[in-house]
């Protein structure tokens, strides 16, 4: 077995309609992921993130280049890597007319599963994902959040070794984002990878042992979270929180041209891009003679360093 | 093996948990048989030139080839169902080929088809006393069998390179009127005009209700029956490929 679960090389994906422009949804693209890792893969919409896990999954050919699932070709040997694939897929994906337990049942079957294990499972996914009471109703009459968790709760009733999630929290509330999150963390100790893209970034903050940020096909960055931080030196993100927000903030806060800011009833959060010690010189400045409440300057975070790369690049290709 | 019964548990179970389906599939034919057919033969009575066989006799293998050609329709219609609730996209990561999926659907609508035209026999038989060559039976479902194969690969081949559910419901409206009135399946074809008769003969719904009215009530000739029905296997054979092949395309 290969010691990577993902090996692509040279990747491209051209869709092509007729009367239309071609577009490279991957333009290129080539990384290797080891076994036992959470896996993230972000970007703005539209940057190729669906469509080269569409191409992982088996469900688009590539234009060029290749992908391997550990070790098997996404083209040559597609059905060998669906056994050792289950996915998420972005659209919510369930059987409208069975009842969650057979959605459940019928995926196990799918994946080969003996019935005592299946039926185990899936009672046992049921009490995770809090679906008791909706046990044997049809999908068809739950809600978006409920189908959601039918669907996250399928690619639990197996063990294949690599997980693909695409934007898997989608319509979760926050208990049960959190509760998968940690049954993620769990699977990826059992040595199973996880691949997964996500558009809420502190998701990806939490989870991930190594990122790869993609904007129009292309690679930007990869690393982990602290080489990431690395790529982006010299941006802090600064809280301030006044007894009363002065009338000339916003104008005072956009002269100094920051990445982004917002302003929610007193408190002002900030990211910048300037030299470490000029950080409390504009603090300074911008609590000079008011009563402050709170003051809070930490590095960059995640979503930072990903509007600096991504707006970089759109800036470079223009 | 694991795979296409995974597909054929799947669909077994859909159909077997709503009653519409079931309806559509098993009854709605015979109630054609019952209404329609019923009304014909009191009103006007046996066409002409078969003999002492009545309309009910000569519909009944009509009946037969609506059952498989509607099953087929109604499944294929299953593609857009589930390319709407996303459930296609994730089956297709599934560890299985493109036509053990295609072949997995297929099976179960063969054995719908072959337990319709059960019930279509016995009900015919019962009901309207239709006189029946029973030691053809095998050779008839055999033309069940393979005439709603045929069917379900041709019309999954305009389900899945159709996007838009409405376009795919005019195509297969046209495709009822077309295929259904333009063949043998409700009159002989003797009496026709030869443009229409010609029409006929080239539509492979004849061909394949020829075989089912030859095996149920011996009315046909043996050389041009076993003509359609080769001419049926290959027009089946060359649905399936292309169908898988679109299957492929799907992206």
């Amino acid at each position: 077995m290969s010691e990577f679960a993902l090996e692509v090389e040279n990747l491209v994906k051209i869709y092509s309609a007729r009367g239309k422009q071609p577009v490279r949804a991957v333009d290129g693209m080539s990384f290797h992921v080891p076994c036992g890792i959470i896996f993230g893969l972000l970007g703005p919409n539209g940057a190729g993130k669906s469509t080269l896990l569409r191409v992982l999954t088996t469900l688009t050919r590539p234009t060029q280049g290749t992908a391997k699932i550990l070790g098997y070709d996404v083209v040559k040997k597609s059905i060998e890597v669906r056994k050792r694939i289950s996915s998420v897929i972005q659209e919510t994906a369930v059987e409208l007319f069975l009842s969650v337990r057979d959605n459940l049942l019928t995926y196990a079957r799918f994946q080969g599963l003996d019935k005592a294990t299946a039926t185990r499972r899936a009672d046992a996914l049921i009490a995770d994902f809090q679906l008791g009471a909706e046990v044997d109703r049809k999908v068809q009459d739950l809600s978006g959040g409920f189908r959601r968790r039918v669907q996250v709760a399928k690619v639990f009733m197996v063990e294949t070794p690599v997980l693909f999630l695409d934007e898997f929290s989608t319509g979760m509330d926050p208990l049960l984002k959190r509760q998968v999150m940690n049954l993620l963390r769990a699977e990826v100790e059992k040595g199973r990878t996880i691949i997964l893209t996500t558009q809420v970034l502190s998701e990806a903050e939490e989870l991930c042992d190594d990122i790869l940020i993609i904007n129009k096909g292309k690679q930007i960055a990869r690393g982990d979270l602290n080489t990431l931080k690395l790529l982006s030196h010299g941006v802090y993100e600064v809280t301030l929180t006044f007894d009363q927000l002065p009338e000339t903030i916003q104008t005072e806060i956009a002269a100094l041209a920051p990445i982004r800011f917002t302003i929610e009833a007193n408190t002002i959060d900030l990211a910048l891009k300037t030299e470490e010690g000029r950080v409390m010189e504009i603090v300074s400045a911008l609590t000079h003679g008011r009563r402050v409440l709170r003051v809070e300057v930490r590095g960059a975070s995640l979503e930072d360093i990903f509007v600096e790369l991504t707006t970089q690049q759109a800036k470079e290709t223009a | 093996m694991s795979a296409l019964s995974a597909v054929v548990y799947r669909e077994a179970k859909i159909r077997a948990t709503n009653f519409t389906f079931i309806f559509w599939d098993l009854f709605f034919p015979l109630l054609y048989m019952l209404v329609f057919g019923v009304g014909i033969n009191s009103a006007l009575g046996a066409p002409a030139g078969l003999g002492s066989v009545n309309y009910n006799e000569f519909f009944l293998a009509g009946i037969l080839a609506m059952a498989s050609f509607a099953i087929a329709s109604n499944t294929s219609w299953s593609f857009f169902l589930d390319r709407d609730n996303g459930i296609f996209y994730e089956m297709l990561t599934y560890p299985m080929s493109r036509s053990e999926y295609l072949l997995g659907k297929v099976i179960f609508n063969v054995c719908i088809a072959v337990v319709q035209a059960a019930l279509t026999l016995v009900v015919g038989r019962l009901l309207l006393g239709i006189r029946m060559h029973w030691q053809n039976l095998p050779l008839l479902l055999i033309g069940m069998a393979v005439g709603t194969a045929g069917w379900f690969f041709f019309y999954a081949i305009f389900a899945l390179r159709i996007r838009r559910n409405d376009v795919f419901n005019s195509v297969t409206s046209v495709f009822y009127f077309v295929f259904m009135f333009a063949s043998s399946m409700f009159y002989p074809l003797d009496p026709l005009p030869s443009w229409f008769r010609l029409a006929a003969l080239l539509n492979p719904i004849t061909w394949e209700i020829d075989w089912l009215r030859f095996t149920s009530i011996g009315l046909g000739n043996l050389h041009s029956i076993l003509l359609e029905g080769a001419a049926f296997l290959v027009f089946a054979l060359a649905c399936f490929i292309y169908a898988v092949r679109c299957l492929h395309r799907q992206e």
